[in-house]
């Protein structure tokens, strides 16, 4: 395993209390895989990533568990001097995470010299051989980066990451801002580069159809808790958790015949306040009475090669074709909504 | 692209979270704002300060009858008969006399009288004419609107201070000249300013819903649109009664303010032409300058609490 | 290129709306319609002068014509008191202006931003909470007030700065080059440019500090943190350089708008700069002469203000390089 992800807890002082954005969270990626970290918008995931990168706002901290990396335990104080070199990020927008003033070629050049050591001219060739690593003209290195289209900019982004040979790339929703298109290009880019570069990936995002298309590996994250891992054929073929279960349903798949849509109802639970149990139970068409009071820990303690928090997790078969009954997640949602 | 007056609050202004500000605000925002206003000093110790000081002028000038009975003209003269000119600050003269015999402290406090009426005719002319601008030009465009912001142009390419000084140097030293010609290159800022809210407002949903219920363009523009850009006239106004006050003191030292009323600014003109400075008579020509900043700090700190209402920062800045 | 043009349009336009407010102005003077220019002052050459260059006795939109034309050929009209053309006084006085205005900015600016950056940094701090309002209260104080006070306590308390003027009396010097760099200068100098200094600095250092805490906020910051930069390179190299765009442009207005708040700063030291040459001129209404400084200080604030538009669109990048997708 090149990361480890235990127990995770990152809280947000507001003046409304505390939010536990990521509250114990667990996973794990190994070596030269691709790990797609799924979750609906406020679910922790970010926050989750961007914590090991050693960033978070100001208000937040991070409340308890661990981040081992290659075997080493590393925290905001240790991450320095790994960051960029041996885990990078790749943001969800890159509009926004290049300086508007300099070109988009000087900012590769003061990473790679900065933080690499190499001299001006070898960071310039290295800067041309990145580029076209990720298909972009090596002219564009003279361009702002207000000059680049959105595909191009994330290309950009990629390159950036790339620089310094990380192992671990830690991508947030790279492609959520394209057009679908231009989605599969960087995809493939991405798979393409994980291949040559041995690389091993977290992609970070909320669209199922994106980790099933590119990663190996998924971790489905909710209200701050991870509640289902393991790879992807198998836990989208066989989900064992009611809202991976209830996820698979939301997103259409264009092989298969058109099957309707079913929204989950209900939302997440507010993060000051969580309720006891698990925290999907409020919207769960399958709650017990055990569900509220008990949280349920993952099924053979994360370690399983697919495994899911939930007390029913024996019964997943029978759920799962229950699941797929539009009319279940009706009747959930009416309680939802009370 | 000039700024005018005090950039200090407009320039933090940005339109780019004004964008946001206006999307947090849904449906008939109309008596939140307006609570909002109220309620704003209470939450903001700065501006509750600020209402402070000028509640403090305010009853001074009211008062000022009875917590300065000399008159601050009438030249006095010792017990002895010989003229009370340049008496250290004392029991009878608490801030001592001018060089020609006449109370500072009577001096400084009826000149709260004419700092406020200057302060308050400025800002009052500023926010309406700027308001009704900014909403007509926003709102209707087109011909209305470029003529009007041509108009604010060339009204902020006047440089400043030399206009007031030509205008009341020839049309005679008059409060009311001072007055005018402030309130004549202060109302572009806040014109501008509330046109470009207006742009971004015409296009709510609730704007849209009114019109196609059928409601009047006036009715839009002054129920729906003008309630919520209200606070920005207030930021505007606030400021407005500030400059206003160090103009009027400006022009007074220069020697054209009204040599009829007595104001800070006149106290500072008679100190600076009698060598005050060289006699070291602090106690005449500080007090002035100390209530003027009192009054323009007061000012600053309640337009940016209206600018807190209008366009609440995502977390304390 | 296109941009250039429209904003030098725009400035030069206003510029001549103000030269035509003017001439409206001037010919409202109660007197008659002559009293703009000619003055029992003058001898009867000079009047009959005047009568001819500005053509008096013509019908007033033609007046106008002609009076722009000399505007642009630097024909203001002659003082009446001091019998001299007006372009020669104004440009005896125009460099005391100048560097009055450009040494108290550049003190002002540099003080500023490297305050209000350094304020920023300190934020949620008690001093951040002291400073803002103290640094507000610098620009609620009338700088001519700023002025005596340090008058009466450096100069007739303290002794130690000159109290007015451009210069001592009786000293002379070879040329105008030598007058400005002598010590006698400066020292007369230094009181004006701390009083203004002090009075502008709360504009740069509340606007860099503004600045600096939105930018340390944007995303390519945080970014920049990620990839494990320096906090010395993050804050220089990257926040300061994007919060400094304003504070520059703003620097620039600021030349054009000081010249004109200068005034009171001239009256206050003697300094015989433009401001001091209008406040004397309308005083005695010596109408061409008044003319003449008003619109030598509206000129400098029309080119600031282009020179200001010129500014942001060089060092914004965003501006100067178009899109090319």
């Amino acid at each position: 395993m090149i990361l480890e992800v235990d127990g995770l807890k990152i809280h947000y002082s507001t003046r409304a209390g505390a939010v536990r954005a990521v509250d114990g969270a667990s996973f794990a990626v190994p070596q030269g895989r691709i790990v797609g970290l799924v979750g609906e918008s406020g679910c922790g995931k970010t926050t989750a990533v961007r914590a090991i990168m050693g960033v978070l706002a100001e208000n937040g901290r991070r409340a308890g568990g661990r981040v081992v990396f290659k075997g080493q335990a590393i925290d905001e104080a240790t991450t320095r001097k790994l960051l960029w070199r041996d885990i990078a990020y790749v943001p969800q927008s890159a509009m926004s995470s290049l300086d508007p003033v300099y070109t988009v070629g000087a900012q590769l050049v003061e990473v790679l010299t900065k933080r690499g050591n190499a001299s001006r001219s070898a960071a310039r060739a290295r800067a041309a051989e990145l580029f076209d690593l990720v298909g972009l003209s090596e002219s564009r290195l003279a361009d702002y980066p207000h000059q680049f289209s959105g595909g191009m900019r994330q290309r950009a982004a990629i390159a950036m990451a790339l620089a310094l040979k990380p192992s671990l790339l830690l991508a947030d929703e790279p492609v959520t801002a394209l057009d679908v298109i231009v989605q599969r290009q960087i995809l493939d880019m991405l798979r393409t580069l994980q291949q040559r570069l041995r690389l091993s990936m977290v992609l970070v995002t909320h669209d199922i159809s994106v980790v099933a298309y590119l990663c190996d590996d998924v971790v489905v994250m909710y209200a701050g808790q991870v509640i289902e891992s393991g790879p992807v054929r198998e836990v989208l073929a066989r989900p064992r958790h009611p809202y991976t279960m209830g996820l698979r349903n939301a997103f259409p798949d264009l092989m298969s015949d058109a099957l309707e849509l079913v929204p989950i109802g209900g939302s997440p639970p507010d993060l000051s306040d969580p309720p006891p149990g698990c925290r999907f139970a409020p919207r769960c068409p399958f709650v017990l009475a055990a569900c509220t009071t008990s949280a349920a820990l993952m099924a053979g303690g994360g370690k399983q090669a697919h495994a899911s928090a939930c007390l029913r997790d024996d019964e997943a078969l029978s759920l799962r074709k229950a699941a797929m009954d539009p009319a279940t997640w009706q009747r959930s949602s009416n309680f939802a909504m009370s | 692209m000039a700024e005018r007056a005090d950039p200090v609050l407009p320039v933090r202004t940005g339109l780019r979270r004004a964008e946001a500000a206006s999307a947090a605000q849904a449906g008939w925002p109309r008596l939140p704002v307006l609570r909002r206003m109220a309620a704003m000093p209470l939450r903001d110790p700065f501006a509750f300060t600020g209402l402070l000081i000028y509640l403090l002028f305010v009853l001074v000038a009211l008062f000022a009858d009875q917590l300065a009975p000399l008159d601050p003209l009438e030249i006095l003269f010792t017990k002895a008969g010989k003229l009370a000119a340049n008496v250290p600050p004392g029991l009878d003269f608490p801030l001592g006399t001018t060089n020609l015999g006449r109370d500072i402290y009577a001096q400084l406090v009826h000149g709260t009288r004419s700092a406020l009426a200057v302060g308050l005719s400025a800002a009052i002319i500023v926010a309406i004419v700027g308001t009704v601008v900014g909403l007509v030009a926003g709102y209707f465009g087109g011909m209305v609107d470029a003529v009007l912001m041509r108009i604010a142009d060339m009204a902020l390419s006047l440089p400043f201070l030399p206009f007031v000084i030509v205008l009341t140097g020839f049309l005679g030293a008059s409060t009311s000249n001072i007055v005018f010609a402030v309130a004549l290159l202060l109302w572009p800022n806040s014109a501008r300013v509330i046109r470009s809210q207006v742009l971004t407002l015409r296009e709510r949903a609730y704007v849209e819903a009114a019109r196609v219920t059928g409601a009047s363009s006036w009715r839009i523009l002054f129920v729906h649109i003008a309630p919520n850009i209200l606070p920005l006239s207030f930021v505007y106004a606030a400021i407005a009664i500030g400059w206003a006050i160090i103009t009027e003191a400006s022009v007074s030292f220069l020697g054209f303010g009204d040599s009829e009323s007595v104001s800070w600014g006149y106290m500072l003109q008679d100190a600076f032409s009698s060598q005050a400075l060289s006699r070291g008579q602090y106690a005449w020509f500080v007090p002035p300058g100390v209530c003027i900043i009192l009054v323009v700090v007061a000012g600053f700190f309640i337009s940016r609490g209206y600018e807190e209402v209008f366009m609440p920062r995502l977390r304390g800045r | 290129m296109k941009l250039v043009l429209e904003r030098f349009t725009h400035n030069a336009l206003a510029l001549l709306a103000v030269t035509t407010i003017l001439f409206f102005m001037f010919r409202l003077m109660p007197g008659t319609p002559l009293a703009a220019f000619i003055n029992e002052n003058l001898n009867a050459d000079q009047q009959q002068a005047m009568l001819e260059q500005f053509g008096l006795d013509r019908p007033m939109w033609q007046q106008y014509f002609i009076y722009l034309g000399n505007l642009l050929r630097g024909e203001f009209g002659l003082s009446f008191f001091q019998r001299r053309p007006v372009l020669t006084i104004l440009l005896e006085v125009l460099p005391n202006s100048l560097i009055l205005t450009l040494a108290s900015l550049i003190i002002a600016y540099i003080f500023g931003v490297l305050a209000g950056a350094w304020l920023a940094w300190k934020r949620g701090s008690w001093i951040e909470r002291v400073a803002v309002p103290a640094v507000l209260a610098t620009r609620a104080a009338p700088e001519f007030w700023i002025g005596m006070v340090l008058l009466a306590l450096l100069s007739f308390n303290a002794g130690w700065f000159p109290s007015g003027g451009a210069s001592s009396p009786g000293v002379a010097y070879a040329n105008d080059w030598q007058r400005i760099a002598s010590w006698d200068y400066l020292h007369h100098l230094a009181l004006p440019v701390l009083t203004l200094a002090l009075y502008l600095q709360g504009l740069p250092l509340l606007l860099m500090r503004s600045n600096m805490l939105e930018v340390m906020h944007e995303e390519f910051v945080t970014m920049a943190r990620m990839k494990g930069f320096s906090e010395w390179r993050i804050v220089i190299n990257h926040a300061a350089r994007n919060a400094l765009l304003p504070v520059v442009t703003a620097f620039a207005l600021g030349v054009g708008l000081s010249m004109g708040g200068n005034v009171v700063i001239e009256t206050v030291f003697s300094w015989p700069g433009i401001g001091r040459l209008l406040v004397q001129a309308v005083s005695v209404h010596d109408y061409p002469l008044a003319q003449g400084a008003f619109l030598m200080i509206a000129l400098v604030l029309a080119l600031m203000n282009f020179v200001a538009d010129l500014l942001y669109m060089v060092l914004d990048p965003r501006v100067s390089h178009g899109r090319k997708g």
